[in-house]
């Protein structure tokens, strides 16, 4: 249980260090204070994940130190039953130059256990860890992946009572991260208190019941998870219409004849009415053309790629049979549906205008990651991989009959062989 | 119940946060110390011996240098000294010294240092200055123990007031923990304290009588030094040792007075600016 109320913390910014000595002796004042956090109120009741989502800056870095007792807070009231524990960025207080073996008796002592629950816990700690021989071996060896294995593995035996999980989560790989998860859900199911702090929208709404969204040392809102991630996102966008020159740097990035070029575009999705939708989703695109020259016959192009730059969708208007005709100097606009039916994650829309049937022969307009979006959590069913196949499972009483050509499992070694006499 | 749980004022120090922080990082200080000793030189041949090597030295060098080949020297001027007296002045002066200037010149090192902790681990500010208090206390423990055997092989009489030296030995950690305390906080807000200690402690030692002997100072100087703590310590240790005979009175006492002044200073300095202090490392 954490129980947090009306928590101030303002650092005095100096802007020479001797500064803070002159008002400490003179008592006039020689800062400037900067919020960090201002009248914060929640609880994490016993059993419940509760996400932070925030801007960088917006205080969630001071609210984990505040809660971890690093920091100590103006005024407010932080009560926590038991020990508190955690996964974080901050790191845990190792020496790089003991062997994992010692850290954990040091650590464990840091976090508040007696040498007998440490000797206790030493075996269990190990094989959580997975990190085999190298726990004779100095830190300073350690990739940060182990590191952060050999930290999460103590934090979560120290048996608290709450725990506190920051990015430094994301430095372990896929399979470490699942280990972490189910064993935060161990945690979670017994009753423990978990603060989750992440960027990873995606895992905020798997993982927490609850979330607040702190912005400029405040709670913005507090509540379902799922409402949560828009509100932040709502956000994020916002700051991302701030960033001047949004609409050059559009144009600067479009190459092409410019004989017809989209002089705006948006896109949403159908529910949540931001860039943010759940996998499944309508995905609404908006784009406004302009012409200098008369042109009948412009296919218009939308490609979709992952974050790491692979292509995962794309058509084109002459593809599906539309061609769009235009004059000069007029304005035309252009509406693409299409269902997301793709994995979370962030994507980008790449738009070209070009004649016939690929943009080879007369590009007019094209812009790599002209729009972007991102696909957190799924609208109906989970799938693994990057998108859904339309599927349907039936159990029939028969099996259909095997078509003649077909190849049942465990026919491979024929399969080749055929291949290799064709 | 434990003994120490009957002991007057146990209650009292329960209730108090503070103290029951320091309780609590009690386990971890001497982990600490441990560290600092033996795990420290995990991997070296000699491993956790290392820990004897430098008070060895420190003994055999005053010794075999200033008792053999000094001691000659001095001689030949006409000087009538024992042959170890010189020997037994200078360490039982020395051996004190290095536990005092090595821990204050730590201590005020230690938030600093220990940035890494204290920016991540809950840990009483109190009580991290005791694991160097600690671990300087069984470097000097070693020593004595290796003074207290040389002086059984040159037939030189132990006392019963050595048990008193322990007593002493516990001012002057209160003093350097207080005056440590003090000059850490500081040195969080000004990054020069460091060297002016360094600079000061080098000063300071030459200034009290340790490789010297008090009459050849002018007399004023001498009646000023009752005020120098350092000297009332090393003078202390050597009316114990040499001159088997209680410290002077006054001296001594103005120096726990000090001790326990500055000790009310550096909690009253955390208490003021552990806040600030904590958003600064």
């Amino acid at each position: 249980m954490i129980h947090i109320q009306r928590l101030n913390k303002t650092f005095k910014l100096f802007h020479r260090p001797a500064d803070r000595l002159k008002e400490a002796i003179t008592g006039r004042t020689r800062h400037e204070s900067y919020h960090a956090l201002q009248d914060i109120t929640f609880e994490v009741a016993p059993g419940e994940v509760l996400g932070v989502l925030g801007r960088n800056g917006a205080g969630k870095s001071t609210l984990l130190k505040l809660l971890n007792g690093v920091l100590i807070p103006d005024s407010g009231d932080i009560q926590i039953d038991g020990r508190i524990t955690g996964l974080l960025e901050l790191g845990t207080g190792f020496n790089t130059e003991l062997t994992g073996e010692q850290n954990i008796t040091a650590n464990g002592l840091m976090l508040g256990m007696s040498r007998d629950e440490i000797d206790a816990k030493r075996e269990a700690i190990k094989a959580f860890s997975e990190l085999g021989a190298y726990i004779d071996e100095p830190l300073r060896t350690y990739s940060s992946g182990m590191t952060m294995r050999l930290a999460f593995s103590i934090a979560i035996h120290a048996e608290p009572r709450c725990f506190l999980v920051d990015e430094a989560l994301s430095v372990g790989d896929g399979y470490f991260q699942q280990k972490c998860m189910k064993r935060i859900r161990e945690f979670k199911a017994s009753g423990g208190s978990i603060l989750f702090v992440s960027h990873d929208l995606n895992a905020v709404k798997m993982l927490c019941d609850r979330a607040l969204v702190l912005e400029a040392g405040r709670v913005a809102f507090d509540g379902d998870a799922d409402d949560a991630v828009n509100h932040y996102n709502r956000i994020m966008a916002r700051q991302a219409e701030e960033e001047e020159g949004r609409q050059q740097q559009r144009h600067q990035g479009a190459y092409g004849s410019q004989a017809v070029s989209v002089v705006d575009g948006w896109l949403a999705g159908e529910k949540s009415q931001s860039t943010m939708l759940s996998s499944g989703e309508n995905l609404h695109i908006a784009l406004k053309l302009q012409a200098r020259e008369a042109l009948d016959a412009i296919t218009v192009g939308i490609l979709i790629r992952d974050r790491f730059g692979q292509d995962i969708f794309g058509t084109n208007s002459y593809q599906l049979g539309q061609a769009v005709s235009i004059s000069p100097g007029e304005t035309r606009y252009v509406h693409v549906q299409l269902k997301a039916d793709i994995a979370p994650g962030k994507y980008t829309v790449t738009v070209g205008l070009h004649s016939q049937e690929h943009h080879l022969e007369d590009c007019y307009w094209w812009h790599d990651s002209y729009l972007q979006f991102e696909v957190a959590g799924f609208q109906h069913q989970i799938f693994s991989g990057v998108c859904r196949l339309p599927m349907t499972i039936s159990t029939p009483d028969t099996l259909p009959p095997m078509p003649r050509d077909s190849l049942a499992p465990g026919h491979a070694e024929t399969a080749s062989q055929r291949q290799e006499t064709p | 119940m434990s003994i120490y749980q009957r002991l007057p004022g146990y209650t009292w120090l329960r209730t108090q946060p503070r103290a029951r922080a320091v309780w609590q990082s009690l386990p971890l200080i001497l982990h600490l110390t441990r560290q600092d000793l033996i795990e420290r030189h995990t991997g070296s041949l000699l491993g956790g011996a290392w820990t004897f090597v430098s008070p060895l030295v420190n003994i055999l060098v005053f010794v075999l240098v200033f008792s053999s080949i000094m001691g000659a020297k001095l001689e030949g001027f006409g000087a009538e000294i024992d042959q170890y007296a010189y020997s037994i002045y200078l360490i039982c002066g020395m051996l004190a010294w290095i536990a005092f200037s090595n821990s204050l010149g730590r201590v005020t090192r230690l938030f600093k240092e220990h940035g890494h902790l204290v920016t991540k681990i809950n840990v009483s500010l109190l009580s991290l200055p005791l694991s160097v208090l600690l671990t300087e206390t069984v470097v000097y423990v070693i020593g004595m123990g290796f003074f207290a055997g040389f002086l059984l092989l040159v037939d030189f009489p132990l006392s019963g007031y050595w048990l008193l030296i322990p007593l002493v030995y516990l001012l002057q950690c209160v003093f350097v923990y207080a005056l440590g305390l003090t000059l850490a906080i500081l040195a969080v807000y000004l990054k020069d304290i460091q060297e002016v200690v360094s600079v000061v402690l080098q000063v300071w030692f030459w200034v009290t009588p340790i490789v010297y002997v008090l009459e050849i100072l002018p007399g004023w100087v001498q009646w000023g030094m009752q005020f120098n703590p350092a000297f009332v310590l090393v003078d202390a240790y050597r009316s114990l040792i040499m001159r088997q005979q209680l410290p002077d009175f006054l001296p001594i006492t103005l120096f726990a007075l000090l001790a326990f002044g500055l000790l009310a200073l550096g909690l009253w300095l955390l208490n003021r600016t552990e806040r600030d202090l904590r958003d600064c490392l």
